[in-house]
């Protein structure tokens, strides 16, 4: 009695600890790359002041914004930091971005100039899952591509790229670049359009 | 239980159950850094991981924009992670997955200590009901009143509390205590 009593608690231990370990396995921790404050005072180089702008989008905007770029800007505000020299001058704005994966998020921080584009960028928060598949891009520099580009440039991962890295590297890479984009296409829906560019 | 108590295992059964125990405390040690890096400790810190992003300011009705001059030390330093929706459930599913896992197999060894019914039902619970707090207070503290970022502490130190006493108690039953029970 005894011993068939043991046998069954020893089996529903076997049992617990297999489903355990597969309940674990999906966990994919955060991977914080740079803080909120590195990310803000890398990509305003040269500001002396900084301000914080949050705009909302008419529903004029998101339509646009959809017919010309198949994007659904959802969020009910968006905030952008502005950085201004000692005239009061914009030097350069930046928002941080997020695209949720399969494979959990995609923070990026995307800096863009006064004209309306890209200053530089960088990848704020991704996954363990996701990071070793981005970093050699990362390490390539690969967000440099898209400096100078503006909202109708194109984003597409660039040709040095394709067929260097693997495939969920360009993956990632592409998330990252449509992500630069968005941030150019919300600069200018938000700030350029309704003249607060200057 | 049955007869069957802690103290009477096999030598076999009594090394699984502690090293079980150990494994667990010390996953539950790695479990607490990660938290202290990732998300931080204090009230505050895990109130700005957790609750929804608010607008800095006031936008009144119809207002497209608003602007404000900032500190640059009003932005977070740290590398923290700002939990999102999708990543809540995520983590809610995983870790209501694995703690409840974890808090029945810490109950089911507790259920063959020689402590009282009421006392063993009360310390198997901790666990289970930490776990449930937890997560509750990471999904009320989202959507209903920032605040509530205090269950989650409260959760956590319940789960900690709860294994701290099974593991206590189980191994001095294990490998201590030694007198017959009736």
């Amino acid at each position: 009695m005894k011993g068939k009593v043991v046998r069954r608690v020893g089996g529903a231990m076997i049992v617990f600890v297999l489903a355990a370990s597969a309940a674990l396995a999906h966990i994919t921790p955060p991977v914080v790359l740079v803080s909120d404050r590195e990310a803000v005072v890398g990509l305003l180089q040269g500001a002396r002041k900084f301000f914080v702008r949050e705009v909302r989008l008419s529903a004029e905007d998101r339509q646009i914004i959809q017919k010309q770029w198949q994007w659904n800007a959802d969020e009910e505000f968006y905030r952008f930091y502005l950085g201004r020299d000692d005239q009061g001058r914009l030097v350069g704005a930046m928002i941080f971005l997020t695209e949720f994966t399969i494979h959990g998020p995609v923070r990026v921080a995307v800096g863009i100039s006064p004209d309306g584009k890209i200053g530089g960028a960088t990848v704020v928060e991704l996954t363990e899952e996701t990071y070793p598949w981005l970093k050699p891009l990362i390490d390539h520099d690969f967000m440099k591509d898209f400096v100078g580009r503006d909202s109708r440039g194109n984003f597409a991962m660039g040709t040095r790229h394709v067929g260097a890295h693997e495939n969920m590297a360009l993956f990632y890479g592409q998330v990252v670049a449509t992500l630069i984009q968005r941030g150019a296409i919300l600069f200018e829906t938000a700030i350029v359009k309704r003249g607060g560019a200057a | 239980m049955n007869g069957i108590y802690l103290s009477r295992l096999t030598v076999s059964a009594k090394v699984f159950c502690t090293l079980f125990l150990i494994g667990i405390g010390l996953g539950a040690l790695a479990a607490f850094a990660q938290a202290f890096t990732a998300v931080g400790l204090s009230l505050e810190e895990v109130q700005s991981s957790l609750a929804p992003q608010m607008p800095m300011m006031e936008m009144g009705h119809g207002q497209m924009s608003a602007e404000k001059e900032i500190d640059i030390g009003q932005i977070s330093s740290t590398a923290k992670v700002w939990i999102r929706t999708p990543l809540l459930i995520q983590t809610s599913h995983t870790h209501l997955f694995g703690q409840t896992l974890i808090a029945g197999l810490l109950g089911l060894i507790f259920l063959f200590s020689s402590l009282g019914e009421w006392k063993k039902a009360v310390i198997l619970s901790l666990p289970f009901v930490g776990t449930i707090i937890d997560i509750g207070g990471m999904w009320l503290t989202r959507f209903v009143w920032p605040q509530s970022a205090v269950l989650v502490l409260i959760g956590g130190s319940l789960f900690a509390l709860g294994y701290l006493l099974i593991t206590m108690i189980s191994l001095y039953e294990l490998w201590i205590r030694k007198e017959a029970f009736a």
